[in-house]
């Protein structure tokens, strides 16, 4: 048996829970499931795409950085289409998803946030059609690393970058004023409001971060995979399943539950065949929360 | 003396548009003193002191603080004006720390100025000290109430409005409350109290309104409310006010 699943599952992992974090973020703080969440992935994506088109158009072709199949224009590209994806979110919030929290049953924002998906979909097939392109059609060598694993220069930059974007995030959450004025939101926005906290700028620092940790993971996507405008709808399951698994809320949760479900789906797909991939994340999902409801990391309301 | 801090005049405020709970109210609170609001069950006192706070819209009237208008000003503008609130329930964050809890209460500071003030609150509170690292959900109701009210008073408000800070309190914490407040005007701070608990505030307090129907309908000094026959037609309707242990069963067994 190989253990190649084992970095494959890492991968498609850190996708689905760097993902995860965003939409745990909006359903404790902002207190709906945004079914667009995936959709931002995608136009995170096409937006850096398009920023590595003008970049090539001005500077001609730029050398990868060895041994990576990219080099700084993708880098640079990936901070502008994150700036990119987090204003889109505000814009969003703006026109569509604040006027439907204020509404008295989530369901209704949750409905919104559906049709916002459909829209923005629909105008990336528009836009940019349908057919699957790539940041780059190299073919990387993958190094044997031991175990029958083998693993390509990018996947380990990929995985490093997720580790070091999740620290981050959970330092700002946990250890800095915006992360416990977050946190208070989720606890308790009366009483955070009370206490001082502008609700809006909380609000706003939500969604800057979802997205733009959206665009990472569908640029890691387009990366290792391929850039298609369903990227990021079919990442919408395993992200909730991750977010649920995980507890609601948690950030670490969100990703531990990615890396799971990513492991398990991987798995399945060399155990037991690739038709298993999506129904073993959902049995997991369903046998940890007969288990513990709350997920892995929640907590129990008191 | 006599230097008013909070005024409110005729206020009319509700939860939805042309159904005022508060009935054109009007309560001064002077510069030191504690002034108690009781009344009936209903008689909408949360609602009350909830819309001095910014909580609940406001139709008609106007509310100042050291003779600036605040009139519904965003309920997070009102701590930075000096306006500090404690609700009755839900008063912590269940899952932060005693001290994140304070943490968060210090936003409105100058970051340099939080690390001193949370340990002044520490040396007021040394319950809280000893519990820093522990979650707020955890804590006893009495230590629940002091981490409320110390998150309220860490940012120096010029006045404290809190709601029934005694409601769901064994006895022993009931006069422990009574005593953290009675301290807390002695540093120098106003208070606004609603409360059930009539006895036990009135000892504590200066002055009392009693708020029925949404009005207030009666004004004294503390000291004279407790034995005036006007209370209990308005605030028991025509029951006897029992002296011992008035409003025993409300507030489920708290003397
Ligand atoms: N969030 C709310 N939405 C709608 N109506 C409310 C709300 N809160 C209170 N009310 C109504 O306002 C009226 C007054 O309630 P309020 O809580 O202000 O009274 P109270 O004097 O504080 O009573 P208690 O002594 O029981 O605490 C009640 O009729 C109540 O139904
Ligand atoms: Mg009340």
């Amino acid at each position: 048996m190989s253990l190649q699943f084992v970095v494959d599952g890492l991968l498609t992992g850190s996708m689905i829970g760097l993902g995860a974090i965003g939409v745990t973020l909006t359903y404790s703080i902002l207190r709906f499931s945004n079914f667009a969440h995936g959709d931002f992935m995608a136009w995170g994506t096409y937006a850096t795409l398009t920023v590595v088109g003008a970049i090539a158009a001005m500077f001609g072709k730029v050398a990868p950085i060895a041994p990576l199949s990219f080099g700084w224009p993708l880098i640079v590209a990936l901070v502008v289409g994150a700036a990119f994806t987090a204003l889109l979110a505000l814009l969003l919030d703006k026109v569509l998803f604040s006027r439907l929290r204020k509404q008295e049953q989530a369901i209704i924002a949750v409905m919104g946030s559906f049709g916002a998906s459909m829209a923005l979909r629909s105008l990336l097939e528009f836009i940019f059609t349908s057919r699957p392109t790539y940041f780059s059609r190299a073919i990387q060598i993958a190094m044997p690393v031991g175990f029958g694993i083998r693993i390509t220069p990018d996947q380990i930059a990929l995985l490093i970058l997720t580790a070091a974007l999740v620290l981050a995030v959970h330092l700002l959450t946990t250890r800095t004023q915006t992360g416990r004025s977050m946190q208070a939101m989720s606890q308790n926005p009366a009483l955070a409001r009370i206490a001082g906290i502008d609700v809006a700028s909380v609000v706003r620092v939500t969604w800057v971060i979802g997205a733009a940790l959206a665009c990472v993971a569908g640029v890691m996507i387009g990366v290792l995979v391929q850039i298609r405008p369903l990227m990021g709808f079919d990442m919408l399951l395993p992200m909730f399943a991750a977010a649920i698994l995980g507890g609601i809320g948690s950030i670490p949760g969100a990703v531990l539950g990615g890396l799971i479900i990513g492991l398990a789906e991987a798995g399945a797909v060399q155990l037991i065949g690739a038709e298993w991939r999506a129904a073993v994340s959902f049995i997991i999902l369903m046998a940890v929360l007969i288990v513990r409801p709350i997920g892995l990391f929640g907590v129990r309301e008191r | 003396m006599n230097e008013t801090v909070l005024v409110v005049s005729d206020l009319e405020a509700g939860y939805e548009p042309g159904v005022p709970i508060v009935r054109g109210a009007s309560i001064t609170v002077n510069k030191g003193e504690i002034v108690v609001v009781l009344g009936p069950n209903g008689a909408g006192k949360s609602s009350l002191i909830k819309a001095v706070a910014g909580l609940v819209p406001i139709s008609r009237g106007k509310v100042l603080l050291d003779g600036q208008d605040i009139t519904a000003a965003p309920a997070h503008i009102m701590i930075r004006l000096g306006l500090a609130f404690v609700p009755q329930t839900e008063n912590v964050f269940p899952r932060m720390s005693v001290e994140d809890n304070l943490k968060v209460a210090c936003g409105i500071l100058e970051r340099r100025l939080a690390p001193a003030r949370i340990e002044e609150m520490y040396a007021a509170f040394p319950d809280l000290l000893r519990q820093r690292r522990t979650r707020a959900g955890n804590l006893s109701g009495g230590q629940r109430q002091m981490l409320a009210v110390a998150r309220a008073l860490i940012v120096h408000p010029k006045v404290l409005v809190l709601d029934e800070p005694s409601a769901g309190l064994s006895p022993k914490f009931v006069s422990m409350v009574f005593e953290m407040l009675s301290d807390i005007r002695k540093s120098g701070v106003t208070i606004l109290l609603v409360e059930q608990n009539a006895k036990a505030a009135l000892a504590i307090g200066d002055r009392a309104y009693v708020l029925v129907e949404g009005k207030e309908r009666h004004e004294a000094a503390a000291s004279t409310l407790w034995d005036d026959p006007v209370i209990a037609e308005l605030y028991l309707g025509q029951r006897p006010l029992r002296k011992d242990s008035a409003r025993h069963t409300e507030t489920g067994g708290a003397a």
